[in-house]
C-alpha cells in the first residue's frame, strides 16, 4: 500500500500524520523483507535485487539491493559482492547469520560509509542514496554500504554571476561537491554542516552552513525552526526553501540571497550570514540579507577599493535609473515640461510629432516588449539565439522609430533602462523592481512627479519594515550605524575593517588585527620615533 | 495547501528588535495626511499634457494698440527641427521654425486665451526667454505685464524683458542665423553682450520688478531693434550669408515708475554699466598719446572692474564718491610707445581712466536730466543714511534731492599685461 497517497493526504484533517508512517521493522525472514521492499518500491527496472546462498544447507541466506545508476557499479562489485562472494569463512556451513553480520560488517567492507538499520523506511532511505543494503535472513538488522556514484555535473564556472577577477567555479547540482568546496575555503573547526532531509516525495538534502561563534545564534535558531518546519512534498530548487522560510509574505523584495558562487557564501558566512545549500541546484541560499547586501559583488572584494566604491555607487544610481527613468521620463514629459532644458523639450516634441500613442502607452508598450525579447531569450533554444538579437535590435530600435510608432528618446529610455536593470549584481532584486517599474510608470501618468515620490515614499516605509530573520531590511543604513557604513555605499580597504559588519550577531565580532595599514619603511622608521613620546594606534576603528 | 500555510508563516515569531510599536490607525491617517503635503514640493502645472498637445513659446512681445493689449506669441514649430537635432524627426528646412500669433484683448490674459481660437496648440510659457514691449506700451505702463508674469503659474520672472521702439510684435517675426529658437537666440545675444561687452546689463524681468519696487522706482531695459527696414520673415529669405536686417541691441530705455521716459545712448548705457557696476568685461579705446592727438588708437580690454558708491551728505546735497577701479590687457596699440618705459603704460592708464571718467560723466549728466535714478543711488542712501532717507520718503522729495546729486568720480585703471609684444609695430617699422 503506498503509504504518501495524495489522495489519502487530502481528505485527512492532519496531514502530518499521513506523511509520517509508522516505521516497519525489518522481519527476520528475508523473503518477507524482500516482499515488504518490492512491495513498496514496486518492479523498477533499475532496482537490483541479488539473492546470496550458501550451496550448502546452511541457514546463512544474504540478499544485496541496489539502485542501478545511484551506485558505482565498481565499487559495488569490487568492495561488496565479491568479498562477500569469495569469503572462505562465509561459505562454510557452520556460520550463523549472527556471525556473518559481525564479520561483514567488521572485517569485510571495505567502505568508509556503512550504516546499520532495523526499519524498511531507513534501509529504503539509504537505498535511494546510492547505497548498497545487505540484508540477513534471521536477522532484523540490516547493513548499508556506501556505494554511491552517480553521474554529476563537473564543476564549471558560474553562468549567471560571473566575474573578471576572482574564483571561477561555480557550486554544481551536487549538495556535497558544494560543503567540499566550501570547506576548502574554510579550513576552520567553527565550519559546522547541519543536514536536512526536506520533502517527502524528493527527499532533499538541505545543508545548513555556518561558522560557529560568527553566525548569530538567534538567527541560527530561527532558521532551524523554520527548516523544520517545512512539510511539503518536493525541494526541487533553493526558491522551494526560500519561499517556505522568508520574511514578510507580501514583498516584491528578496530576503535571501540566492548564489552559485562558493566565494560569496564564505564570504556571506565569514560576515555572520547563515549558508543553505540545497542538493539539485547550483544555487544556494544566504541569510539573514539586507537590501545593501544584495549591491555587493564578490569581486567588490577582489579588486581594489577605489574601483570597487566607484562600482557600487553605480550600481545604486543603475537600480534607481532602473526603477524610475521610465516613470520619470512620462512624469517629466506629460506633467512637468518645464523642468527640461528648452533644447530637449523641442526635440523631444519634434520627436513625438508623429507618435500616435501617449507617452504612457508608449513606454508601456516598449516595455513590455523588452520583457517579451527578454523571456524570449531565456526560453530560446541556443541555436537560433542570434535570432533573437537581430529581431530584437529592429523591435526595440531604429527601425520601431522609423515605422513611427515610438519616438526615438523612448527608445533610448527603455533601452537604458534595460542595461541598468542588468548591472545590479543580484537578479533577484533587479528582478524585483522590474514589476515596481511598471507600477511607477502608471502612476506617473496619473499623478506626476508628485505621484512618484509619494510612491517611492511608501516603497521605503514598506522596505524600513522588512526583515530578514530578525535584521531589519536597511540596516545600517535604518536604523543608522555610521560605523557599519563602510562596506555599504562604498567599500573602504580591507585593513580599515578590522569588524564583521552588523548582520552578524555572534560573540566574534573582530575579523582583523589592529593596524593592518601596509606601512612602508619610513612609515615605520617614524612610528618608532614617535612611540619614545606617545603610544597610541594609528587611525583604526577601534569599534 | 493547508500545509504551505503552516510552513509559511514562522515570521511571526520572529524576535523582532524591541522598539517598534504597531502605528495605530491615528498614526497611519496622519501620516497619509502628511503625503499631499509633499505636493507643496512641486510647483507647476497640474495638468496631464502630452508634449505634441503644447504649443511651446519661445517669446512674446506686447504692444498697446487702440486702448488694447496687443500680445504676439512665438511658438516653436517642433518638426522643422527647431532644436538644431537631426536624423528622425526630419521636418523640411522650409518650415519654419517658429510660428506667431497676433491677438488682441481688453486684458493680457483675455489675449492669451484668443490664441486658443486660431492654435490647435495649449500656449505653454514655461520655456519663454524673452519678453518684448512696443514703446507705446511702455510708456502706457507696464505693471499689468509684470503682475501677470509673477501670477500666472506658467510664466517665467527670469525671461529677458526688452524694449522695442515701434511694433514689439515686429521683432518676434525676425528669424535669425544659427540660432533656429528665435527667443533662444536673443536670450543668447543678450547674455553674450553683457558677458564680453558690458554696455547693456541684461534685464530679466524679476529684475524689473524688483528696480522698479526699489527705493529708486527705475530701472532700464534695453532695446532690441532691427538693423533693417524688412521683416525676414521667410525661411528662404535667411539663406544668405549677410542678411540685410538682423536683430540688434540699440539703446538703453529708462522706465520711472511703470513708465518709459526717455533713452540713453549707447555711451551713456556703458557709463551707466561703470556707475551701476555691471562691467564684467569691456573693450575700451582710447587715444594712446592724449596730448597729441585726441583720436583712439589704443584698446584696452578692461577684465577686472569694481565700482564702490559712498553717499556723503555735503551741506544741502548728497556727494556720490564713486570708486571705479580695473585692471585689464593692452590688447592693440596704433602709436610707437615704449612699452619698457613705465611712464608711457602709466601715461596710458592715465588716458584710459580720462576717458572712463568721460563716459560716467557724459552718462550722468543724461540721467540726471531724465531724473530717474536708474543708477541705485537711493538703495545706497537708503542703506548708508537711513534717517535722511526716512525724511526724503516723508517728504517725497526724492526727485529734487536726486536732482542735486553730484558724483564725483575717481577711477584708478591698470594696464597688467601689454600682451605678446613689448614694442608696437609702428615703432619697430620705423627704426
Amino acid at each position: 500500500m503506498p503509504v504518501h497517497s495524495k489522495q489519502g493526504r487530502k481528505h485527512t484533517k492532519d496531514p502530518v500524520e499521513t506523511v509520517i508512517p509508522a516505521p516497519c521493522p525489518l522481519s527476520p525472514s528475508l523473503d518477507e523483507t524482500l516482499q515488504e521492499i518490492s512491495l513498496r518500491i514496486g518492479t523498477s527496472s533499475d532496482v537490483i535485487i541479488r539473492r546470496f546462498t550458501n550451496e550448502s544447507l546452511s541457514s546463512l541466506s544474504l540478499a544485496f539491493i541496489y539502485i542501478d545508476g545511484l551506485v558505482n557499479a565498481d565499487t559495488v562489485n569490487q568492495t561488496v559482492i565479491q568479498p562477500l562472494m569469495e569469503h572462505v569463512t562465509l561459505k562454510s556451513d557452520a556460520i550463523t547469520a549472527d556471525k556473518a553480520y559481525a564479520l561483514i560488517k567488521d572485517q569485510m567492507l571495505p567502505i568508509g560509509g556503512v550504516q546499520e538499520g532495523k526499519t524498511v523506511e531507513h534501509m529504503l532511505s539509504l537505498l535511494f542514496e546510492g547505497y548498497t543494503l545487505i540484508l540477513f535472513n534471521g536477522l532484523t538488522m540490516a547493513l548499508a554500504a556506501d556505494t554511491s556514484g552517480y553521474e554529476k555535473r563537473s564543476v564549471n564556472e558560474p553562468t549567471s554571476q560571473g566575474v573578471i577577477r576572482g574564483p571561477k567555479e561555480g557550486f554544481t547540482e551536487s549538495l556535497r561537491v558544494g560543503t567540499s568546496m566550501l570547506r576548502r575555503r574554510l579550513k576552520t573547526s567553527d565550519l559546522r554542516i547541519e543536514e536536512y532531509k526536506i520533502g517527502q516525495r524528493t527527499g532533499t538534502g538541505v545543508a545548513l552552513v555556518y561558522l560557529q561563534g560568527i553566525a548569530s545564534e538567534a538567527v541560527l535558531a530561527e532558521i532551524r525552526r523554520r527548516l523544520d518546519g517545512i512539510i511539503t512534498d518536493s525541494i526541487l530548487e533553493s526558491n522551494y526553501i526560500e519561499e517556505f522560510i522568508q520574511d514578510g509574505g507580501l514583498t516584491p523584495f528578496p530576503t535571501i540571497q540566492n548564489t552559485e558562487r562558493p566565494d560569496a557564501v564564505a564570504g556571506g558566512l565569514l560576515e555572520g550570514q547563515v549558508g543553505i545549500i540545497i542538493d539539485g541546484t547550483p544555487f544556494a541560499l544566504l541569510a539573514p540579507s539586507t537590501f545593501f547586501n544584495f549591491f555587493q559583488s564578490s569581486e567588490d572584494y577582489y579588486q581594489r577599493y577605489d574601483i570597487s566604491s566607484f562600482l557600487r555607487l553605480i550600481r545604486y544610481g543603475a537600480f534607481f535609473v532602473s526603477m524610475l527613468l521610465p516613470a520619470l521620463y512620462i512624469a517629466v514629459t506629460t506633467f512637468h515640461q518645464e523642468m527640461l532644458p528648452t533644447t530637449l523639450l523641442i526635440s523631444l516634441a519634434a520627436q513625438r510629432e508623429g507618435v500616435p500613442l501617449p507617452a504612457l502607452a508608449e513606454a508601456l508598450l516598449m516595455e513590455l516588449t523588452f520583457d517579451v525579447l527578454r523571456e524570449a531569450g531565456v526560453r530560446m533554444p541556443r541555436t537560433i539565439g542570434p535570432a533573437i538579437s537581430i529581431v530584437g535590435a529592429l523591435v526595440l530600435g531604429q527601425a520601431a522609430v522609423s515605422a513611427g510608432l515610438v519616438s526615438a528618446a523612448m527608445v533610448i529610455v527603455v533601452s537604458f533602462t534595460a542595461i541598468s536593470n542588468f548591472v545590479i549584481p543580484s537578479l533577484a532584486i533587479a528582478n524585483s523592481i522590474r514589476l515596481i517599474r511598471f507600477l511607477l510608470m502608471l502612476i506617473a501618468a496619473t499623478l506626476g512627479l508628485f505621484g512618484i515620490m509619494s510612491f517611492l515614499m511608501v516603497l521605503l516605509i514598506h522596505l524600513a519594515g522588512l526583515y530578514s530573520f530578525g535584521v531589519p531590511y536597511l540596516s545600517p543604513v535604518a536604523p543608522m550605524i555610521p560605523r557599519y557604513l563602510k562596506d555599504i555605499f562604498i567599500r573602504v580597504p580591507l585593513w580599515n575593517m578590522p569588524m564583521r559588519p552588523k548582520t552578524s550577531l555572534g560573540k566574534e565580532t573582530r575579523r582583523q588585527g589592529p593596524d593592518q595599514k601596509p606601512q612602508s619603511i619610513e612609515d615605520q622608521k617614524k612610528k618608532a620615533q614617535l612611540s619614545g613620546q606617545q603610544k597610541k594606534p594609528q587611525g583604526e576603528d577601534q569599534a | 495547501m493547508k500545509q504551505r500555510k503552516q510552513a509559511i508563516q514562522p515570521e511571526s515569531n520572529l524576535p523582532l528588535p524591541a522598539g517598534r510599536p504597531p502605528l495605530t490607525a491615528r498614526k497611519t491617517s496622519c501620516l497619509l495626511l502628511c503625503l499631499p503635503l509633499l505636493s507643496t514640493l512641486i510647483t507647476g502645472c497640474w495638468d496631464n499634457r502630452e508634449l505634441n498637445e503644447l504649443g511651446i513659446t519661445s517669446g512674446s512681445a506686447y504692444d498697446w494698440e487702440d486702448n488694447q493689449w496687443k500680445a504676439t506669441y512665438q511658438v516653436i514649430n517642433p518638426s522643422s527641427g527647431a532644436s538644431g537635432m537631426g536624423g528622425s524627426a526630419g521636418g523640411s528646412t522650409t518650415s519654419p521654425p517658429f510660428i506667431t500669433f497676433t491677438v488682441k484683448g481688453k486684458t493680457i490674459m483675455e489675449a492669451i486665451d484668443k490664441t486658443n481660437l486660431t492654435s490647435t496648440r495649449e500656449m505653454f510659457f514655461s520655456h519663454s526667454r524673452i519678453t518684448v514691449l512696443g514703446e507705446a506700451m511702455a510708456r502706457h505702463g507696464i505693471n499689468q505685464i509684470i503682475d501677470m508674469f509673477l501670477r500666472k503659474q506658467d510664466a517665467r520672472e527670469t525671461v529677458f524683458v526688452f524694449l522695442a521702439k515701434g511694433e514689439a510684435g515686429a521683432i518676434l517675426d525676425q528669424l535669425m542665423q544659427m540660432t533656429k529658437n528665435q527667443g533662444a537666440g536673443i536670450q543668447l545675444m543678450i547674455e553674450q553682450e553683457s558677458r564680453l561687452v558690458s554696455y547693456y546689463p541684461g534685464v530679466r524681468l524679476y529684475e524689473l520688478a524688483m528696480a522698479l519696487s526699489s527705493e529708486s522706482g527705475s530701472a532700464v531695459l534695453p532695446e532690441i531693434r532691427l538693423t533693417g527696414h524688412k521683416i525676414m520673415d521667410e525661411t528662404t529669405e535667411v539663406a544668405v550669408t549677410d542678411l540685410p536686417s538682423r536683430l540688434a541691441l540699440g539703446k538703453l530705455g529708462v522706465l520711472k515708475g511703470e513708465k518709459l521716459i526717455g533713452w540713453l545712448t549707447q555711451k551713456q548705457a556703458f557709463g551707466l554699466s561703470f556707475i551701476t557696476d555691471k562691467i564684467n568685461k569691456a573693450t575700451i579705446a582710447f587715444p594712446s598719446h592724449p596730448k597729441t592727438g585726441e583720436t583712439p588708437d589704443a584698446s584696452f580690454i578692461l577684465q577686472n572692474s569694481s565700482t564702490s558708491v559712498r553717499p556723503i551728505w555735503d551741506k544741502d546735497h548728497y556727494v556720490m564718491d564713486i570708486h571705479i577701479k580695473g585692471s585689464g590687457v593692452l590688447t592693440e596699440l596704433g602709436s610707437d610707445m615704449d612699452l619698457n618705459d613705465r611712464a608711457s603704460i602709466s601715461g596710458m592708464e592715465a588716458s584710459i581712466e580720462q576717458h572712463v571718467l568721460e563716459l560716467v560723466n557724459n552718462s550722468w549728466t543724461e540721467v540726471r536730466k531724465l531724473g530717474a535714478d536708474v543708477t541705485g543711488f537711493a538703495v545706497r542712501i537708503h542703506r548708508s543714511d537711513r534717517k535722511r532717507w526716512k525724511q526724503i520718503e516723508q517728504t517725497k522729495s526724492w526727485d529734487n534731492v536726486f536732482r542735486d546729486i553730484e558724483i564725483r568720480p575717481h577711477v584708478s585703471i591698470k594696464i597688467e599685461r601689454t600682451g605678446l609684444s613689448n614694442k608696437s609695430f609702428k615703432s619697430v617699422q620705423q627704426k
